[in-house]
């Protein structure tokens, strides 16, 4: 039983000033396992704040990141699963489930994480499934101005994955989960 | 009616020790043992201890026995009825004053009972517990002087003693039967973490197959469910089982700390061998369960000493094989003895009447009635508050103070007496006090406390006589 927080583009400072209350009272540190950022985040002090929530934290780079040694992508594998992330800027068209599934055939993952559209989906295709946690601060986005803060906290247990969905919708934290498993065989390229 | 003076049974030549024995070459026990031996304490140790070696690793304190039957003894007591009216004994005295230190070399169990008797005692025992229905008073009356080191007797006597078995012998399959299992259910459902609980109710709450585990074949957006009831983990709801899993983890933690430092010189419990790891594991579930079943008492420090001795009991007890039974008893007859003693655990229960505090007070008036002088010097001229001491004494049964076959006798009184344990345990403990009075009378604060605080261990059938002669007196 994994817990793994998948995050990105707070645009701290620029475009917002901190996660919403509601949020931070949520995520207290000894909870989580592994934390993911997609980027954006972008100041030191917020990788420093993610880090207390738990020491493994992997980040890649969003455009503003003002840290320039993130890398673009990153693999991790917890537990079955292989993760990916990535910011998401690099792959056009943005959000596109097609380009991110070629992405996914690249870096050969089960579980693609990404962000930069600020907006939460998830998509399954025959390799795997896509994840965007969209922005947790409620940043705008190149796209759009209209946007609620959430986040992803992923619940990895043997082949079996939970992806309970936090969102801020008026005020109100509103959680959903999403359940899929993985087949034993790896469904391949 | 002040005592002023030492009462005449107390000058006797019993309460002291022997001299130490002239050392002779401590061979190990398992190459000396021979079968008619009843020598408590090493012998169940070597017959029982999982891996040979703990016999040689066993603590300095209990030599092996063979040892000391060799030797003639400078004060032999050959049973207590006997010497009772003895006046002060110039040689007996010469020995008290070093003797009360309790040489840690002599044999600390077998004085006062030749092996006839120890012989005599287990033939009775284990007649008494073939019978078809156990009487119980006389099994009592047979352990409180100790239950000797057959195969298996110690934990019989010890389930029945804690009313785990009945006393109808056709009764043990069923009873067996339907705690036995009632034990693997509470493991089953409490150690669940809370993603398999909640992969359970999914199961058994949907009916069609596509809301859960949805493989990953075909293409589209993944269905979305409203999560009910702050059922997340992150959530900070009472009753959510992720909070409570979590704020679980601690008192696990702690426990898992407890666990790995008891008994760090018995290798029934600690080192590295598979078995002494599979104890602890024992251990620790136990603990785990008793705590998420008792949500007001939980898990506090010390309870896995007392635990420690009923699981090495029972698990070295030769007709059950099976670990499995054996920590299922020891759960069940720990959740029975915790139950005279819960209220020593419970801190909002320390300044009432049923608390520790007023425990330690009524071990102080014990004392004050049976020794004032002791008591005075202890408590007015010294000032040693009882609770630097006693404290531990109570809440831990007495395992801390004495080696681990020695505590193993005591519980045997202490669980047979039908005085209850908690009366036991402190007149046990105002025994103890008495027999090194000498010492006491002779300290300061410092010396006093520290001679307290490190118990020297001593004859323990003399200090349960002392200790059933306080019920006497204060009957009489």
């Amino acid at each position: 039983m994994v817990l793994v927080l998948a995050l990105g583009d707070l645009h701290i400072p620029h475009r917002a000033a901190d996660l919403p209350a509601k949020f931070k009272s949520m995520l207290v540190p000894g909870k989580i396992q592994h934390v993911i950022c997609t980027g954006n985040l972008c100041i030191k002090e917020v990788h420093d704040y993610l880090k207390t929530l738990c020491p493994d934290l992997h980040i890649t780079r969003g455009e503003y990141d003002e840290e320039t040694r993130y890398p673009e992508t990153k693999t991790l594998t917890i537990g079955q699963f292989k993760l990916g992330l990535c910011h998401g800027h690099q792959v056009i068209p943005w959000g596109d489930l097609d380009s991110l599934a070629m992405l996914q055939r690249q870096l050969d993952v089960d579980i693609l994480v990404t962000g930069h559209t600020h907006q939460f989906t998830a998509y399954k295709h025959e390799a795997g499934v896509v994840i965007n946690p969209g922005s947790a601060t409620g940043a705008y986005s190149s796209i759009t101005y209209d946007v609620n803060p959430s986040f992803v906290l992923m619940d990895i247990d043997a082949l079996r994955v939970v992806v309970y969905v936090y969102e801020l919708i008026d005020g109100e934290v509103k959680v959903d989960k999403i359940d899929f498993k993985k087949t034993t065989t790896q469904s391949a390229n | 009616m002040a005592k002023n003076h030492v009462p005449d049974w107390l000058n006797n030549s019993l309460w002291s020790s022997r001299s130490p024995p002239p050392q002779q070459s401590l061979t190990p026990a398992k190459t000396s043992i021979d079968s008619e031996d009843m020598n408590r304490s090493t012998n169940s140790v070597v017959k029982s201890s999982v891996s040979t070696e703990s016999s040689v690793n066993m603590p300095v304190p209990v030599p092996p026995p063979a040892v000391i039957r060799a030797e003639p003894r400078p004060v032999p007591p050959p049973s207590p009825k006997v010497e009772i009216i003895g006046p002060l004994n110039s040689s007996s005295s010469n020995c008290r004053s070093d003797g009360e230190n309790g040489s840690s070399d002599s044999s600390t169990t077998t004085s006062g009972i030749s092996s006839t008797e120890d012989i005599s005692r287990q033939a009775q025992l284990s007649q008494e517990l073939s019978r078809k229905i156990i009487n119980l008073g006389e099994v009592r009356r047979l352990a409180s002087q100790g239950i000797p080191d057959g195969p298996g007797i110690r934990a019989i006597v010890w389930k029945l003693l804690l009313g785990y078995l009945p006393t109808e012998k056709a009764l043990w399959p069923t009873e067996l039967a339907k705690k036995r299992p009632e034990y693997k259910q509470f493991k089953e459902e409490l150690l669940m973490n809370p993603s398999e609980i909640a992969r359970r109710l999914e199961k058994s709450a949907s009916l069609e197959n596509d809301g859960t585990g949805t493989d990953i074949e075909g293409k589209g957006v993944l269905s979305r469910s409203k999560v009910t009831q702050e059922e997340h983990p992150l959530s900070l709801g009472k009753s959510s089982i992720w909070n409570q899993f979590f704020q679980d983890t601690e008192i696990i933690e702690q426990i898992d700390r407890d666990v790995k430092r008891t008994h760090p010189d018995l290798h029934f419990f600690s080192g590295d061998t598979p078995s002494a790891k599979s104890n602890q594991d024992a251990l620790r579930i136990i603990l785990i369960i008793f705590a998420k079943l008792n949500p007001g008492i939980r898990y506090v420090q010390g309870m896995n000493e007392i635990l420690a001795p009923l699981f090495y009991v029972f698990r070295n007890d030769p007709n059950e094989e099976d670990p499995a039974m054996a920590e299922a008893d020891t759960f069940f007859c720990f959740v029975e003895l915790l139950s005279g003693f819960r209220d020593n655990f419970c801190q909002q229960l320390d300044n009432s009447v049923v608390g520790i505090r007023s425990t330690i007070t009524r071990l102080s008036q014990l004392l004050k009635e049976h020794d004032e002088e002791l008591w005075r010097h202890l408590e007015v001229t010294t000032n040693v508050n009882p609770q630097f001491y006693a404290f531990r004494w109570i809440t831990l049964l007495l395992t801390q103070e004495f080696n681990f076959p020695d505590s193993l006798l005591i519980w045997d009184t202490l669980l047979s007496d039908p005085e209850g344990p908690q009366e036991t345990l402190l007149r046990i403990c105002c025994a103890m006090l008495i027999i090194v009075r000498r010492r006491l009378l002779a300290g300061d604060f410092t010396s006093n406390l520290k001679l307290l605080q490190n118990y020297p261990s001593s004859n323990i059938s003399h200090l349960l006589y002392v200790a059933n002669k306080l019920r006497v007196k204060s009957a009489g």
